[in-house]
C-alpha cells in the first residue's frame, strides 16, 4: 500500500488539523541504518557521506516520517574530551569520562562544530540528507541535552553524588554542556535541519522532579528557546519513567514529547495531551527486536487506541532508538499497522 | 530491660537514621562509639546500618529517593561498615551466599549494577563484583572459581542483551547450568526475555533483586 502524502505534507496537514492519509509513524532507526546498506556500524562514525547514505536508504526502504541522524549519545561529550569505545559493529559506548575530578571543570571548552572533525562529519551527513530528500521528509540531527552530557563529562555516579554535595559544580558542567549543545544546534540549523533533543539522564528513573527542576529544566528551556527562535519545533525524548515531569517538559517548551515504554500514552494524553504532541511508545527490545510482526501490529494498535485522539496529536513511534539488529520485517510491520489509521477531521 | 540494652538499641536506631539521612560522618562516629562501648558489631550492622539501607531501598521503590540519594545512603552505610567489620566476632561470621555480578560486555552503565551490589551486601550476601564491560565467559570462570551460588547480569543497552544469553549457553555447554542460578536485570530486560534465554529470574530494581536472590537461595538471610 503506497502512501498518498509525503512525510512533510502529512506533518504539515496534521499540524493544521487537515485530513491525512495515515498517522505519522517514526520507528526510531539508529544504527539499524548500517544494516540497510550492509556496512559495519563503526563505519558510519566519522563518515558523513556514508552516514547520510545509510539514513537515506533506510528512509526509502521503510517510508517513515522523520529522519534522525544519530550514531550514539556521546558526540558532544567526546568532542569535549570523553573517551569512547568504538566496537567494529556495535554502537559506541563511554569508556571514560572527560574529567577525573571537579577541579578540572574549568578546563572544559565548549565544542566548535566548524573546527571539530567528528561534528563536521555529522553536519555533512545532515547536509547530504537534506539535499537528497529534504524536500519530502523532515531531517533532524540528534543533540544530547546538557544534564546528560554533564554526566558523560564527569561520570554518572560522580555527577549523581554532586547533585547533593556540590550543586554549583553541576551547574557549571550543565552550563558548558549547554554552550556545546547551542553551538552544535546552531550549526545544524544553519544547514536547515532541526535538532532532535535527547536527555536520558534526566529520567525520573534516575533523578527526582526537584533535581530535574534544578539541573535539567533551565538548560533545556534555553536550548529549546533558541531552536524556537530559529523557527523550528522541538521533539524532546527522555527515557524511563517520566510521568512526574511531563508538565515540566511541556513548560520547557517541547512541542512534542517522545516517551519510553516505561510510561503510559493514555496517562500522558490525560496529563499533557492538550499542551504537547505525544510520540511513542512501542517496546524497542521486547516487541521490535524480539517480537513477531503480529506483536508489533498489536502494540501499534494499543498506542493508537490509547492516544490517537490526544488533542495535540500522536506520532506512533518506538519508545526509544531501535536496537541495531531489529528485524526489517518488524519495522515494515510497524509502518503497515499505521496505514489503516487515516484521519479525516 | 537494662539501661545498657536501651542504649544499644538507641545506637541501632541512630545508625539506621544516619544511613537514611545520608550522613556518612555520623555513621562513622556512631560506629566508633559502638566499638568503644563494647556493643556487638554484627548487631550494629544488622539492626543499624543494614536496616537503614533497607529503609532507603523502600524510599527508592516509593520514588521518594532517587539514584543520587541511594548512592549517598550507601556511602554512609559503607563508612560505618568499614569501622564495624573488623570487630565482628568469628562465631557470628556465618557462611554467606555468594553472588558474582557484573555488567555485560559492550556496556559501561553500571549504576544499576552498583545499586544491586549495595542492596545485596547490606542484606548479607557476599558480592563478587566483576565491574562493567565484562565478557560472558568471565562470569562463568569467576563463579566456578569462587563457588558462587548465583550469577547476576546487568545491562542497560539493548545492544548487549545477547551477551546474557551467551552466559547461559556457556553454562549449558559446560554442564554447569544446574550449579548456578542466573538472574538478570536492567533497562531493556523483561521477565519474558529472562524466560526466553533460560535465566532463573528477573528483577526490575535493586530491592527486587535482593528478594529474588533470597528466594533462590531457599529463603536464606
Amino acid at each position: 500500500m503506497k502512501d498518498q502524502m509525503t512525510p512533510l505534507e502529512r506533518i504539515q496537514a496534521y499540524n493544521q488539523g487537515k485530513a491525512i492519509d495515515r498517522l505519522p509513524c517514526v520507528p526510531i532507526v539508529g544504527n539499524t541504518a548500517a544494516r540497510v546498506i550492509g556496512v559495519k556500524v563503526s563505519e558510519l562514525r566519522g563518515n558523513g557521506q556514508l552516514l547520510a547514505k545509510a539514513h537515506i536508504a533506510a528512509y526509502k526502504l521503510f517510508g517513515y516520517d522523520n529522519i534522525r541522524i544519530f550514531t550514539d549519545l556521546y558526540t558532544l561529550a567526546e568532542s569535549m574530551g570523553a573517551k569512547l569505545t568504538v566496537p567494529e559493529d556495535e554502537t559506541a559506548y563511554l569508556q571514560a569520562p572527560a574529567l577525573k575530578n571537579e577541579s578540572e571543570i574549568d578546563s572544559l571548552v565548549p565544542v566548535n562544530p566548524q573546527k571539530d572533525s567528528s561534528l563536521l562529519q555529522f553536519l555533512e551527513a545532515i547536509k547530504c540528507t537534506l539535499d537528497a530528500v529534504g524536500s519530502e521528509v523532515p531531517v533532524t540531527g540528534a543533540v544530547t541535552c546538557p544534564f546528560t552530557t554533564a554526566s558523560f563529562l564527569m561520570g554518572t555516579e560522580k555527577l549523581a553524588r554532586m547533585t547533593l554535595q556540590n550543586p554549583e559544580a553541576v551547574h557549571k558542567l550543565c552550563e558548558i554542556s549547554l554552550q556545546s549543545a547551542l553551538n552544535y544546534a546552531k550549526a545544524m540549523l544553519d544547514e536547515g535541519a532541526a535538532p532532535s533533543l535527547t536527555d536520558p539522564m534526566s529520567s525520573g528513573t534516575v533523578i527526582s522532579r526537584k533535581h530535574f527542576e534544578a539541573f535539567s529544566y533551565p538548560y533545556l528551556k534555553k536550548l529549546i528557546d533558541y531552536i524556537h527562535g530559529r523557527g523550528k519545533s522541538v521533539t524532546l525524548h527522555i527515557c524511563g519513567r517520566t510521568n512526574h515531569i511531563w508538565d515540566l517538559m511541556a513548560d520547557a517548551g517541547a512541542d512534542c514529547i517522545s516517551i519510553d515504554n516505561e510510561a503510559s500514552l493514555a496517562e500522558a494524553k490525560e496529563m499533557v495531551g492538550n499542551r504537547v504532541r505525544l510520540m511513542g511508545n512501542v517496546r524497542p527490545s521486547e516487541v521490535m527486536l524480539d517480537g513477531t510482526t503480529e506483536d508489533v501490529k498489536n502494540a501499534v494498535a494499543q498506542c493508537i487506541s490509547q492516544a490517537a485522539d490526544s488533542p495535540k496529536g500522536l506520532i506512533v513511534a518506538s519508545g526509544c532508538s531501535l536496537p541495531t539488529e531489529t528485524p526489517f520485517a518488524n519495522i515494515h510491520a510497524m509502518m503497515d499497522a499505521v496505514k489503516k489509521f487515516t484521519i479525516t477531521p | 530491660m537494662s539501661n545498657m540494652e536501651d542504649t544499644e538499641k538507641d545506637f541501632h536506631q541512630k545508625l539506621s537514621d544516619a544511613v537514611v539521612n545520608m550522613e556518612d560522618a555520623a555513621a562513622a562516629s556512631l560506629s566508633e562509639e559502638v566499638v568503644a562501648n563494647g556493643f556487638d558489631a554484627y548487631e550494629a550492622i544488622d539492626k543499624g546500618l543494614a536496616d537503614g539501607m533497607e529503609r532507603a531501598g523502600t524510599l527508592f521503590e516509593e520514588e521518594e529517593y532517587f539514584i543520587p540519594e541511594l548512592l549517598m545512603c550507601s556511602d554512609a552505610m559503607y563508612a560505618g561498615l568499614d569501622i564495624l567489620k573488623p570487630h565482628i566476632k568469628t562465631e557470628e561470621q556465618t557462611q554467606k551466599h555468594k553472588i558474582v555480578i557484573g555488567v555485560i560486555q559492550g556496556d559501561t552503565h553500571d549504576i544499576g549494577k552498583n545499586l544491586v551490589k549495595i542492596m545485596l551486601e547490606s542484606s548479607g550476601f557476599e558480592v563478587i563484583d566483576l565491574g562493567r564491560d565484562i565478557p560472558p565467559a568471565q562470569f562463568v570462570e569467576k563463579a566456578v572459581e569462587t563457588d558462587a551460588d548465583i550469577i547476576g547480569l546487568s545491562t542497560l543497552m539493548t545492544t548487549t542483551m545477547d551477551g546474557m544469553r551467551d552466559v547461559i549457553d556457556i553454562l549449558k555447554e559446560k554442564n554447569l547450568k544446574n550449579r548456578f542460578k542466573v538472574i538478570i536485570g536492567g533497562g531493556p530486560i523483561s521477565l519474558g526475555f529472562a524466560n526466553k534465554i533460560g535465566a532463573d529470574g528477573y528483577a526490575g530494581n535493586a530491592a527486587g533483586a535482593v528478594r529474588l536472590a533470597r528466594s533462590l537461595c531457599g529463603g536464606a538471610e
